[in-house]
């Protein structure tokens, strides 16, 4: 065999050329990724989602770096993507150690598959711990009644914002029911003006709408069947009377016309608002921080804030609220040893006053027990006063239903509800659609 | 067809009338190659085919091996966190019954069509006339390109902020092109359009180019001789130009449609696949399955749809234009 | 894309006669860019390149007056009035945003991914043109059933597998598929250009005694640079752009590139237009000044890929 030679040479020179060539990619990338994801051993990463607020876990960091031999490292993961970017890396190596997220369904997927650290022996240890936060919004973070989060960011119930200025040159009122709140709609057509500013490609924002809709007109129990995997949830009336109130408020032009279009992650919608091209903004309690960062006058002195009106025959109690008690912080299972030592230590800086008084300044309020006597600090003591009111008064606090179901759901839920805002799915098609995707 | 009569009779008008006679005499000069190779018939400098081997080692590994996995994972059910497991054909059942599949399908194909209406025309004619000579050509191809430097998520940003309906550049020349509220992106037809111009802005360059080239390749000698018949510039375009540019164009329509099959990027930031579900095309619906429901099962077996359909049509698309051509080309290597 | 399959010497083509087969086609170009096309002025496509220069021009005119632009300005006045203040702060911020991170991660992408292409290609191609064996018609078909996959499809698996090796959030995460979805065009492309050397060049070569390795880098290589310029072009263009890749398998900042840097810039300047489209601008100025100073180069790449 001659060919055996020069076949086998190649053979040889080929693969020296594959090695040399896999060697100059691995150095040429080491030398690109040198800022590794979170894996060393000196340090734990902690994912925070990313907008007006994380100054604040910004300065935690800090603080707790000065005090830790394993420092802290802060991601700041934008908050468009934040929940499928933490839900992708969660099946990774490069899982964050200490991440941001929203307690129910959002870490309900984690607890399953035993990926989360459960704090109960840490609050066993330390009950002072325990009693820093106000129970029912700890409790809201539990899954199956353990604790897995720690509350790290202010109470975000939803409220009816509304523009003072624009209210007043209409010499309106802010609504008290829901009868001033449709001829509120009909007096700022008159004038030119979105009644309501509504983030038509965030379907969360529309969500909102019918959380507050579903919980006027069948009170809290409703979802919480739903929650709880009884799809026979949708067939309650107060549902279809939801999607029927919903296309009634879009056929009357209350969103203005072109919503569909208008976002909220870019601040569309809240510069509308600001602006006086919309006189109301149904938003979480976030808005506040948000129009501060951006139009620190507008936040200061036209800013006006309300409850959602009750419903005429609703069953629900108006006191109740929805959209998120807090934030919390989890800690992941797979971090250990030290790493885990320093990562539980790092939540537990949420529970210090210092922490608290970062988030008041913010324009936050705090979900501490020590609250109280911090709010008269807010830059806006009244609303703070009412925020902490409105949810310490709630019967029930309905976590934003996005959250609160598993991950699996969230895209059918958001699709139905963009197109019953749309026009797309009629009232009835819609209770279809949800009995059918939400499982 | 005076024209392509003449052009025929032009002793130098090699690859005679349009372009199937053209192939036919390139197989030609492939096959006297071929022919010239078997004369050096010694092995001495020829490489073993073992040099191909780092290469097809990587797209095997990268690729083919993904490939294959898609397959098995589209009879998985997986969350992305625990493992698969293997349902059988249950999401494939799911899929053939899911208003959204049939609707991004169709979505897809739509979209697939329009571009290539859309963009074959104007790449031609532009690509044409930007293969003359005249110095203000050359600065204005330059501008045409532009486009093309940037990817196509920075375009889609752009064109996102200027399609915003209170703020942007729509807001305020909406009005005048019959956007009365500049709601494009709010309404099902709008949004699609706005795709397939936001894509077409991006790509029309990139085959202008193409047809530049091939335009450029025309032998000249062609247009003389169509000249002294008297042939006018449109009778040329359409006698020669076309007919010259035969394989260009199936080039063109290769890259235009596996694009337009799969412009992930300019969906997600554009229009989100919204309104509703009007703009989710089969990509945008295997991320939104897979990378925000977490249904990675589901979301393979409409990748693994996906693989089908680009294959399909693009071997579709060849075989209707006579790819069968270029097989045998292959085939005498 | 498969049009490359034709390619021969141009010469022919204009010639229409066999006439010196053996050209390399480098050669030929630039003659022929001079030298042919339509005589007569074409009006139509004249108005209709006039009318495309507007819908072009445009919108990166809004694009670039814009970056000059404050946000309240942008917002109050609307996006087609003058910047009667121009300000730079807009740079500023943008490139005190991380900028320089994301582009030196996309320039390593880019530079690696094309290096893996053209090496990989130049053998794969040499292979499938010179090799003997059956072999290696087989493995030109494997590449050739790669060109209809696109990339999106494969995005799961990927996930899993880079996950699986540890390379979860790192730029070899990146670089490993983006390369190797650029391999089936890159070997068409080589494979199509080495096919049009002279097989007499090759015996003389083989005369003289030369091994493969020295046929490859002394003759092959030299006479294909511009199919493999084409397959750097096409794959560094590929990489710079790529989207997908980066936005499941990378996370960290520190392994942001700028595509995706620019997708997370809409969350970190949210409303603020001409600080985003500031971003936007930057991340074209790169490309912007290659293209200043290799036009040529580039644009023959591309028309390459189309294969003239």
């Amino acid at each position: 065999m001659t060919m055996r030679t020069p076949r086998s040479r190649s053979i040889l020179r080929a693969s020296t050329l594959a090695a040399a060539l896999l060697l100059a990619t691995t150095t040429l990338t080491a030398c690109g990724s040198s800022g590794p994801g979170g894996s060393d051993d000196d340090s734990i990463d902690v994912w925070v989602y990313q907008d007006a607020s994380t100054k604040v876990q910004r300065a935690v960091v800090e603080r707790f770096n000065k005090t830790s031999k394993v420092k802290a490292k802060l991601t700041e993961v934008p908050g468009e993507g934040y929940s499928d970017k933490m839900r992708t890396s969660m099946g990774t190596p490069n899982a964050p150690d200490v991440f941001f997220n929203w307690g129910g369904g959002s870490i309900s997927d984690f607890v399953k598959e035993d990926m989360l650290v459960d704090l109960g022996p840490s609050f066993k240890k330390d009950p002072e711990l325990q009693k820093a936060f106000i129970p029912s919004i700890l409790k809201a973070g539990a899954v199956n009644n353990t604790y897995y989060g720690i509350p790290m960011r202010g109470m975000q119930p939803v409220i009816l914002f509304y523009n003072k200025k624009v209210f007043q040159d209409a010499g309106a009122q802010p609504p008290k029911s829901w009868d001033d709140l449709l001829g509120l709609i009909n007096t700022f057509k008159k004038k030119g003006v979105t009644p309501f500013a509504l983030a038509g490609t965030d379907p969360w924002t529309e969500l909102m709408w019918v959380e507050y809709l579903v919980d006027r007109y069948g009170g809290a129990e409703v979802f919480k069947r739903i929650q709880s995997g009884d799809a026979s949830g949708w067939d309650d009336p107060a549902v279809l009377k939801t999607a029927e109130t919903i296309k009634e408020l879009v056929d009357r032009g209350t969103f203005g016309k072109n919503y569909k279009s208008v976002n909220y992650t870019a601040d569309g919608a809240s510069t509308l608002f600001a602006k006086g091209k919309a006189a109301m903004h149904l938003m979480g309690s976030w808005e506040y921080a948000n129009q501060k960062a951006n139009q620190p006058d507008f936040a200061k002195s036209g800013l006006g804030w309300t409850t959602f009106p009750a419903i005429p025959d609703g069953n629900g109690d108006p006191k109740n609220v929805v959209g998120n008690p807090t934030n919390y912080w989890s800690v992941n299972a797979k971090t250990k040893g030290k790493k885990r030592d320093a990562a539980i230590e790092f939540v537990k800086f949420a529970a210090k006053q210092d922490y608290s008084k970062d988030l008041i300044a913010n324009g936050d309020v705090p979900a501490t027990s020590d609250a109280t006597s911090l709010l008269g600090k807010h830059e806006n003591p009244t609303y703070a006063q009412f925020q902490y009111d409105m949810v310490r008064e709630a019967p029930s606090f309905t976590l934003s239903w996005d959250q609160a179901l598993s991950a699996k759901n969230t895209p059918a839920l958001h699709t139905n509800i963009q197109k019953l805002f749309n026009g797309q799915l009629s009232p009835t098609g819609f209770v279809t659609a949800m009995q059918k995707d939400i499982k | 067809m005076a024209g392509a009569d003449s052009a025929a009779a032009d002793p130098k008008g090699a690859p005679g009338q349009g372009a199937p006679r053209g192939g036919s005499g390139r197989r030609a000069v492939g096959r006297k190659a071929a022919g010239r190779k078997a004369v050096g018939r010694n092995a001495v400098g020829r490489p073993s085919a073992a040099w191909a081997l780092p290469g097809v080692l990587f797209f095997v590994c990268f690729a083919v091996a993904p490939m294959l996995l898609v397959g098995y994972l589209a009879f998985t059910d997986w969350d992305g966190i625990g493992s698969p497991q293997w349902t059988g054909t249950d999401n494939w059942s799911r899929l053939w019954h899911d208003p959204d599949m049939r609707q991004a399908v169709w979505l897809s194909l739509l979209l697939t069509v329009l571009t290539w209406l859309v963009q074959t025309p104007i790449a031609l004619l532009l690509g044409v006339w930007a293969a003359g000579r005249q110095r203000n050509r050359a600065v204005l191809s330059a501008i045409f390109f532009l486009p093309l430097l940037a990817s196509s998520v920075a375009l889609a940003l752009v064109w996102k902020q200027l399609l915003d309906p209170n703020f942007g550049l729509i807001a305020e020349i909406g009005p005048a092109l019959g956007f009365e509220d500049g709601d494009l992106l709010g309404d099902p037809q709008g949004a699609l359009g706005a795709i397939l111009f936001v894509t077409a802005w991006q790509f029309i360059p990139l085959h202008t180019l193409i047809y530049q080239g091939g335009a450029r390749a025309i032998p000249r000698s062609l247009y003389d001789a169509a000249a002294i018949d008297g042939a006018g510039t449109v009778r040329q375009f359409f006698s020669i130009t076309l007919p010259q540019l035969r394989n260009t164009v199936v080039t063109s329509s290769v890259i235009m449609v596996v694009g337009a099959l799969t412009f992930f990027d300019t969906v997600l930031i554009l229009t989100k696949g919204g309104p509703g579900t009007d703009t989710s095309i089969v990509p945008f619906l295997m991320y939104k399955n897979g990378f925000q429901a977490f249904d990675l099962g589901y979301a393979s077996a409409v990748a693994a749809l996906l693989v089908v359909v680009a294959t399909a049509v693009s071997l579709l698309l060849v075989r209707l234009t006579g790819f069968s051509a270029m097989r045998s080309t292959r085939e005498g290597m | 894309m498969t049009d490359v399959l034709h390619q021969r010497p141009e010469a022919d083509r204009t010639t229409g006669k066999a006439a010196p087969p053996s050209k390399p086609r480098r050669a030929g170009l630039p003659r022929l860019l001079k030298g042919s096309g339509p005589r007569r002025p074409n009006y139509p496509a004249g108005l209709a390149s006039l009318i495309w220069l507007v819908i072009v021009g445009a919108p990166l005119y809004v694009l670039v007056a814009t970056t000059f632009r404050t946000r309240d300005g942008y917002i109050d006045d609307g996006p087609l009035a003058l910047p009667t203040h121009p300000t730079l702060a807009n740079y500023d911020r943008v490139l005190s945003s991380h900028f320089f991170s994301y582009l030196g991660n996309t320039l390593v992408v880019t530079a690696v991914c094309a290096a893996i292409v053209i090496v990989l290609s130049v053998t794969v191609g040499y292979a499938v043109v010179r090799a003997r064996s059956r072999m290696s018609r087989r493995v030109f078909q494997i590449f050739l059933l790669g060109l209809a996959i696109p990339s999106q499809a494969v995005i799961i698996p990927i996930y899993l597998v880079i996950t699986k090796l540890q390379l979860y959030d790192t730029l070899l995460a990146v670089i490993l598929p983006t390369a190797a979805f650029s391999l089936p065009v890159s070997v068409l492309i080589l494979a199509g250009t080495m096919r049009d050397i002279d097989e007499e060049l090759y015996e003389s070569m083989a005369l003289d005694g030369a091994g493969p390795t020295r046929v490859l880098l002394r003759l092959v290589v030299p006479m294909s640079r511009a199919g493999i310029s084409t397959v750097g072009v096409y794959s560094a263009l590929h990489a710079w752009n790529g989207f997908m890749f980066p936005l499941i398998l990378t996370q960290s900042r520190s392994n942001r590139v700028l595509t995706l840097g620019l997708y997370d810039y809409v969350g970190e300047f949210r409303v603020d237009t001409p600080a985003l489209l500031t971003a936007v601008v930057l991340s074209i100025v790169p490309i912007f000044v290659v293209y200043l100073f290799a036009r040529r180069q580039l644009i023959n790449g591309l028309m390459g890929v189309g294969g003239k």
